[in-house]
């Protein structure tokens, strides 16, 4: 009976009494005071606030390759890239998915939760977010950071400007007419409706142009404009990473393209190439040059753009398996590879023979054609070119960087641009604005690798010689659809381009209608009631 | 004399630190008592401690009305084999909805009382709607859902996702009651917003030694099931491909399926001869009390293997408890208790988990075969497996107290620490050639400080006040550390093996060559929480009490200019009748509180911030770009932006309690209203910002109900025969009260949420038929801008725009039941006894996934996604399997989309839980005291478990569905279990 005995206790020590009395009372009240310093002096460990962010140069790195991150995850996430660009029209036939098959007969709009997420532009948005609220705070650090000095801050910025350029104009390839945020807003949640595709496409050129005095040739090298190392790190571990100046004035060209403004196109394509020699064995990297059938299906060490990041990624977003970036998710392997090369029956698409037969047409063709050596019909593009399902395996980097094994996870480069592809864009410019010789030079210059020579002789069709080459060099790339986009508008063809509802268009009625661009998810118009949907998909 | 020298808070203290110590002495003449009192022994306290009344309202009229309240019946309970906390409350709660979703034993359960407070999207919501549980008054700390943050699948938290309710042992338990009481639940304060589970078990007590022992043994039976092959499948196809097939697609007729003379899957299909086993699940225990007024003690301890019925998964649980109370000083007295437990679990060998935990789909052309010769390889396989799940929990408090005259002061130190340990690895020949292993560390831990005064103030005999000052700080920390890696350099290497010798560059290096391919992450979490309160309670006779409390709180998890909090409570009651001819008892009580609720995550205190998010859907946990690990504002998560509030529940309750006929009667009829105000909850925002949702205060969700309890002692005979019947019925009503910014609806995924509608409701397209023909498809209707054709599910049209849309979902059914309850009866005749036990739900809708997706056949076989994973136990049909329309499975508007009302099912059921039977042993001439051996109790008996299911679901079992309502058929069947066990006293 413990409580009865204690409380059958009437009298105490009344000293004691008090004694205990304040003790107690003082402890409760010390453990007060403490208790709520407990309280307000717990921060997250994980996250940064705005009390922590922007103060270090450590900050700046941090925060500016995100941009970098969200924007990679953008364009490939859910394989869009190559959902995107290469179905519509494309060379590939699907085998069972029922969203690619629904892709590639032009319904766009089906119900599938694959389709909903890629026709969704917020993963863009994301970046361009980053991108705005980089420039506006990342000055911020200067005043923290003795480390980060204005040139560094000056060239970070550069990048994040040309990044947000690159991912509006990766949009308008999509979908037309965007919203165009030219600043962060941050923390404020504005409604703006589309703004027309020249409009952004302006801003994309005059960003880029201006950033382009800014960025530097190399970083963390000897380049005059930023020499020594960048954020600590040398130009061989930063080539094949970010943006240069010659990924500005690739993407500055590709715009130029877009809008049919060949001439700046040529220019800007010759700026490139006039400039190759400045990441050309210089400061201990592996140089930009063409690469050969080994650097381009093989994952060749010095030069692959897929398998490693090299100065040959000139416009591009790695995932390097040492970092821990290999994903089954966001690559063309997941599409395109099967048995051998991976433990799964059937590739995702595949290139028909028909196909194959039909693209490449060119006896000496090393990426297909039969090797009279061997009497065998080569493996660098097509694996089994006889079986009912040839395996399109030109990119095939399987964790770490191996052209076949057991782990599905793979590490290949989104490659927005190579060499090889500005050079065809200049090939194809030039032959627009009439400059056959040019042109044909030009061409041969991106396919000296390839086994193949053109002449006016056997591709009287220069430009339609050089869309060939394109879907051929470029294939599984991404680039199919804005390719044919591009050749029709060259072309003005009156042939029959699609039809919809039983009515056949031309090319140009069907851009008219909002053909070439896709729907956007209805998830963007229910948060944004400003935002119209794409007239072709209403 | 205990009422004299009882102040009541004293006892709350007491009640926090051991209330068993309190009680035990003056139960212990009851063992004499006649059966019916024995009875209540366990469930209530007598009459003569009604004044230590402690922890509520519920549990204050329980002690004095005996049988009726929100107790449960510990005794019933303790004779059947749960495992979980979840199982034992599971239909004995007026008000608590349990959720079992899964048969496995140890797998996480969910529980919801008097309604949902949020939303149930995700399975992370799910963790912040349950009720605190207490074991001795010690808030158990749960696992924080922080760590689905790294996961690509939330069907199981990383790590060994052992229920940690499955810590505590029934027979170890004095006492369970479910505070539902506004004022009670202010009083525990933030941790019990969601209602409280108050669990006392026997403590330590003086007076003689009392020796304990039981124990049981029985088995998990196999399931009846009615297996298929290939037959039975190409029959399911081929009214599909008869009707809308064109040659292309009959060429890509399923492979598995295309050769009948494959023995694989058209050879006999026994694969659950292997994959259900009879498999024993027993469990014993010893309790030892002892020592005399001013020391002494009890310990307990038990070993329990509860096994499921499939797939051998099991649960061992070793339990370990010691309570000790010390009067070292007259004034002064010291009590402890501390609670150990062990838990190995053995999971389930299913593909879904296993690819989700792996994060790697293999190639899923060629499901697993139906036939027992082959699977048994794939079982073979398996032992390679590593698959060590271990749960320890250590918790308990010290707590002194001194009473100095009218004066009491308590301080208590309260700890409760559990860590989880999975180590998991599965060799290469079960995923395409690529092993895995992942491991993970994590702890929960929280620690307790708390100090009270209260003061007794007696002005006259018939007007009483007590006065109390409490202050409590509650420290919380979260921690894991988790590493998953594939492709080992062969199947004997389980570990993920670093470079020991720093001297060597490849030092600690996870991707030197040779090794797996390791991915990483760590996560920690701090939530602090402090509390002041000042209450007081006025009693005027046995006649009128009012009890008034004030509480200030503050939370770490709150922002800087919101986290402090000050919220009242109050409560009334009165005595209407008092022993009256026919009513022994009527009493009303009615009361009013406010429970600040406290975010289990720390982002929101944070504010605008940044973090390392730049994944997308596939791939959630990118770290970085480049070597760099990269920071950027939550633009997938949401933006969290200044002036978020904590939210908070207010809740009323009115309660009307009466006794009648000789007190065998009690009857308990209470009303309550809960709103949660100022919830948290992503509001959509215009894509273009970048981000997902904005985090906004606002969201209200009003949840009332009634609950009706009566407790009757029917017949009654001395040594004869009697019954004693017990009924609980609840009915909830749930509604969305209000949105952020004034917003009547929103949508979230896909679900929305409409101002004055449930938050469980389903919104689903309406399914009224099919377009048999191209002609009858209205001209131009399109879905979701997809023309429609022949083929094609009719889906209501609503608002005539001729576009099937989000805008003609409709608002239908609902996730939660309306009624939820239970009845238990004990038929008793001399020494012979019969319990049994049902449990009933109603008017909730399950949406059954598992036809959609094997309707939609086409599209799961098309994607290789987790949803495409054909699990062995699929090769089954069942008895009362819905048949559909058929329709176009080639169709791109997804013709069985699980998103509408065709595969909206009836959830409500009853069920006859258990049955047991039991003899009484102690007088007879074996066991009576004459014979010299001394037991005081000798019982033996038999239980039966989940023996009946009334339902009109299609599918196994009502309950096994998922926290969203889906019922995707892979989770385990709850078996139907036999035991056989006895009970000795000495």
């Amino acid at each position: 009976m413990i409580i009865s005995n204690i409380m059958n206790c009437k009298r105490y020590n009344s000293y004691g009494i008090f004694r205990i009395s304040v003790g107690v009372c003082l402890f409760l009240a010390t453990l007060g005071n403490t208790a709520c310093n407990k309280i307000d002096d717990v921060f997250s460990q994980r996250l940064a606030t705005e009390e922590t962010n922007w103060k270090t140069l450590e900050d700046g790195k941090a925060n500016l390759m995100s941009v970098y991150g969200l924007l990679r995850s953008a364009t490939v996430a859910d394989n869009s890239h190559w959902l995107m660009g290469d179905l519509r029209q494309g060379d590939f036939t699907i085998t069972n998915r029922a969203d690619m098959k629904a892709i590639v007969n032009g319904q766009l709009n089906a119900s599938y939760p694959v389709i909903n997420r890629i026709t969704n532009w917020r993963r863009f948005y994301a970046g361009i977010n980053a991108a705005s609220l980089f420039i506006e705070r990342s000055s911020e650090i200067l005043a923290h950071d003795p480390r980060y000095t204005q040139l560094n801050n000056d060239v970070d910025i550069a990048q994040a400007r040309i990044l947000r350029a690159f991912a509006y104009f990766y949009m308008t390839r999509i979908w037309g007419d965007v919203p165009l945020l030219t600043s962060s807003h941050d923390g404020d949640f504005i409604q703006s409706p589309r703004t027309s595709q020249e409009r952004v496409l302006a801003f994309c050129t005059s960003e880029i142009l201006e950033a382009a005095k800014v960025v530097p040739f190399r970083y963390g090298g000897t380049d005059p404009i930023m020499p020594g190392l960048y954020y600590g790190e040398n130009w061989p571990s930063w080539n094949g990473n970010v943006f240069t100046r010659l990924s500005a004035y690739i993407i500055l060209a590709h715009i130029a393209a877009w809008q049919g403004n060949y001439v700046d196109a040529a220019i800007y394509s010759k700026f490139v190439l006039d400039n190759r020699s400045t990441q050309y064995f210089v400061d201990g990297a592996n140089p930009l040059d063409y690469i050969d059938m080994n650097a381009l299906t093989e994952n060749q060490n010095n030069y692959s753009p897929f398998a490693f990041k090299r100065a040959t990624v000139m416009v591009g977003f790695p995932f390097e398996a040492g970092n821990g970036l290999a994903t089954a998710n966001g690559h063309i392997e997941q599409l395109i590879l099967a048995s051998p090369f991976i433990p799964k029956a059937v590739p995702e698409m595949f290139v028909s023979k028909d196909s194959i037969i039909k693209i490449f047409t060119d006896p000496n063709d090393l990426r297909f054609s039969r090797d009279l050596a061997t009497n065998r019909y080569r493996t660098n593009y097509f694996y089994g070119f006889e079986s009912e399902r040839p395996i399109f395996n030109k990119v095939k980097v399987i964790y770490p960087s191996n052209t076949s094994g057991d782990i599905t996870l793979f590490a290949s480069t989104m490659v927005f641009s190579r060499l090889e592809e500005i050079t065809l864009l200049r090939a194809e410019a030039l032959a627009v604005l009439g400059d056959t010789d040019e042109a044909i030079i030009t061409l041969n210059t991106a396919c000296a690798k390839r086994g193949i020579n053109y002449s006016l002789a056997n591709s009287p069709d220069l430009v339609k010689a050089i869309f060939d080459e394109r879907r051929k060099e470029l294939m599984g790339e991404g680039w199919r659809w804005y390719d044919i986009v591009r050749y029709n508008r060259i072309k003005k063809s009156d042939e029959v381009f699609a039809v919809k509802n039983d009515q056949e268009m031309t090319f140009r009625e069907f851009e008219q209608a909002g053909g070439v661009y896709w729907p956007v998810s209805q998830d963007v118009i229910s948060a944004n009631p400003a935002i119209r949907q794409n007239p072709y998909w209403q | 004399m205990i009422k004299n020298c009882t102040s009541l808070s004293f006892a709350l203290l007491l009640s926090v630190i051991g209330s068993g110590s309190l009680y035990a002495n003056t139960l212990a003449p009851m063992g004499s008592r006649s059966n019916y009192q024995s009875v209540l022994q366990d469930t209530a306290k007598s009459q003569s401690v009604a004044s230590t009344d402690t922890i509520g309202q519920m549990l204050k009229s329980l002690q004095k009305f005996k049988t009726v309240k929100d107790t449960i019946n510990i005794k019933d309970a303790k004779n059947v084999p749960n495992l979980s906390l979840q199982q034992v409350l599971k239909g004995n709660v007026a008000g608590l909805y349990v959720q079992e979703p899964n048969g496995e034993p140890g797998t996480e359960q969910s529980m919801i009382l008097q309604g949902a407070s949020g939303v149930m999207f995700n399975k992370k919501d799910i963790y912040a709607l349950q009720p605190a549980v207490y074991l001795n008054g010690v808030p158990l700390v749960q696992d924080n859902p922080f760590a689905f943050d790294v996961q690509k699948y939330d069907y199981n938290r990383i790590g060994p996702a052992t229920n940690l309710l499955t810590q505590i042992d029934v027979s170890n338990i004095q006492s369970i009651v479910v505070i539902k009481d506004p004022y009670e639940l202010a009083k525990l304060g933030p941790n019990a917003v969601n209602g409280a589970i108050y669990i006392t078990t026997k403590n330590a007590r003086g007076g003689k030694q009392d020796i304990s022992l039981n124990s049981y043994f029985g088995y998990a039976t196999v399931p009846k099931v009615h297996t298929v092959n290939g037959v039975y499948e190409n029959e399911f196809r081929r009214p599909f491909y008869q009707k809308y097939a064109t040659q292309e697609q009959y060429d890509s007729y399923a492979p598995y399926l295309r050769d009948s003379t494959n023995t694989a899957y058209f050879g006999p299909s026994n694969w659950n001869d292997l994959y259900y086993q009879n498999t024993p699940t027993f469990g014993a225990d010893l309790g030892i009390t002892g020592g005399n007024d001013r020391a002494n003690f009890r310990f307990f301890g038990s070993g329990t293997k509860n096994a499921g019925n499939a797939d051998e998964t099991n649960l061992n649980r070793y339990n370990i408890f010691f309570g000790i109370n010390m009067a070292p000083f007259q004034w002064l007295t010291v009590s402890s208790n501390v609670n150990a437990v062990k838990m190995d679990r053995t999971r389930n060998r299913s593909l879904r988990d296993r690819f989700a935990e792996a994060r790697y789909i293999p190639d899923l052309s060629s499901p697993l075969s139906p036939n027992a010769d082959i699977y048994g390889t794939f079982l073979s396989e398996n032992n390679k497996n590593v698959d060590k799940n271990t749960t320890t929990a250590l918790n308990g408090n010290v707590s002194l107290s001194a009473k100095l005259n009218k004066l009491v002061i308590t301080s208590s130190l309260i700890f409760d620490y559990n860590e989880g340990i999975r180590d998991y690895f599965t060799p290469s020949t079960l995923m395409d050639g690529v092993s895995y292993v992942s491991t993970y560390f994590g702890y929960n831990q929280r620690l307790i400080q708390s100090n009270t005064i209260s003061y007794g103030l007696q002005l006259n005999p018939n007007n009483v006040i007590d006065l109390e000052l409490g202050q409590v700080y509650q420290g919380d920390t979260y921690k894991y550390n988790y590493a998953r890696a594939y492709r080992g350099p062969n199947d004997d290497v389980k570990l993920n093996l670093v470079e020991g010798n720093a001297s060597l560059s490849s030092y600690l290096n996870t991707l030197a060559a040779g090794g797996f391919y390791v991915f990483r992450y760590l996560d920690k979490e701090v939530n602090n929480l402090f509390s002041l309160y000042a209450s007081g309670k006025y009693r005027y006779k046995d006649v009128l009490s009012v009890s008034a409390l004030i509480r200030r709180d503050g939370a770490s998890n709150g922002q800087p200019d919101s986290r402090w909090v000050t919220s009242p409570a109050f409560n009334v009651k009165y005595n209407i009748v008092k022993d009256s001819d026919f009513l022994n008892q009527l009493s009303i009580s009615g009361g009013w509180g406010r429970n600040v609720r406290v975010y289990m995550d720390d982002r929101y205190a944070a504010g605008p911030q940044y973090r390392s998010e730049s994944g997308w859907f596939e791939e959630p946990t990118i770290p970085g770009y480049g070597p760099v690990l990269g920071i950027n504002r939550p633009y997938e998560s949401g933006f969290i932006g200044y002036g978020i509030k904590l939210p908070y529940a207010e809740r009323m309750d009115l309660t009307l309690d009466g006794a009648l006929a000789n007190n065998r009667i009690n009857v308990a009829l209470s009303v309550y209203n809960r709103n949660d105000k100022n919830q948290l909850v992503g509001v959509s925002v215009p894509q273009e910002t970048g981000y997902s949702v904005n985090y906004k205060s606002g969201m209200e969700v009003n949840n009332k109900g009634a609950e009706f309890m009566i407790n009757g002692l029917v017949v009654n005979n001395q040594g004869g025969f009697s019954w004693n019947t017990g009924l609980n019925v609840g009915y909830n009503k749930n509604e969305v009260a209000a949105l952020p910014d004034g917003l009547s609806e929103l949508i979230i995924g896909d679900n929305k949420l409409q101002v004055g509608k449930s938050v469980g409701s389903y919104w689903l397209y309406n399914n009224v038929g099919i377009y048999n023909t191209e002609a009858s498809v209205p001209s131009g209707r399109t879905f979701n801008g997809i023309p429609m054709s022949a083929g094609d599910p009719e889906w209501k049209d609503l608002n005539d725009d001729n576009r099937i849309d989000n805008n003609d979902k409709i608002f239908t059914g609902d996730r939660l039941p309306k009624i939820v309850g239970g009845w238990n009866n004990t038929l008793s005749y001399k020494k012979f006894d019969v319990n049994f036990n049902f449990i009933f739900a109603a008017g909730h809708k399950i949406l059954n996934q598992y036809e959609a997706t094997r309707y939609g056949f086409i599209n799961r076989e098309a994607g290789n996604d987790i949803n495409s994973v054909k699990e062995v136990s699929s090769w089954q049909k069942f008895d009362n399997e819905r048949v559909y329309p058929i329709y176009n499975p080639w169709s791109d508007v997804n013709a069985y989309r699980v998103d509408q009302d065709l595969f909206l099912e009836d959830g409500s059921y009853v069920k006859l839980r258990s049955l047991t039977l039991g003899y009484d042993f102690t007088n007879t001439s074996l066991f009576s005291k004459s014979s010299g051996a001394r037991f005081r109790r000798v019982y033996l008996y038999a239980t039966a478990t989940n023996l009946l299911t009334l339902t009109k679901f299609s599918g196994v079992d009502p309950e096994l569905v998922n926290y969203n309502g889906y019922y995707d058929g892979a989770n385990l069947t709850i078996p139907r279990t036999f035991v056989l066990g006895f009970k000795l006293d000495l």
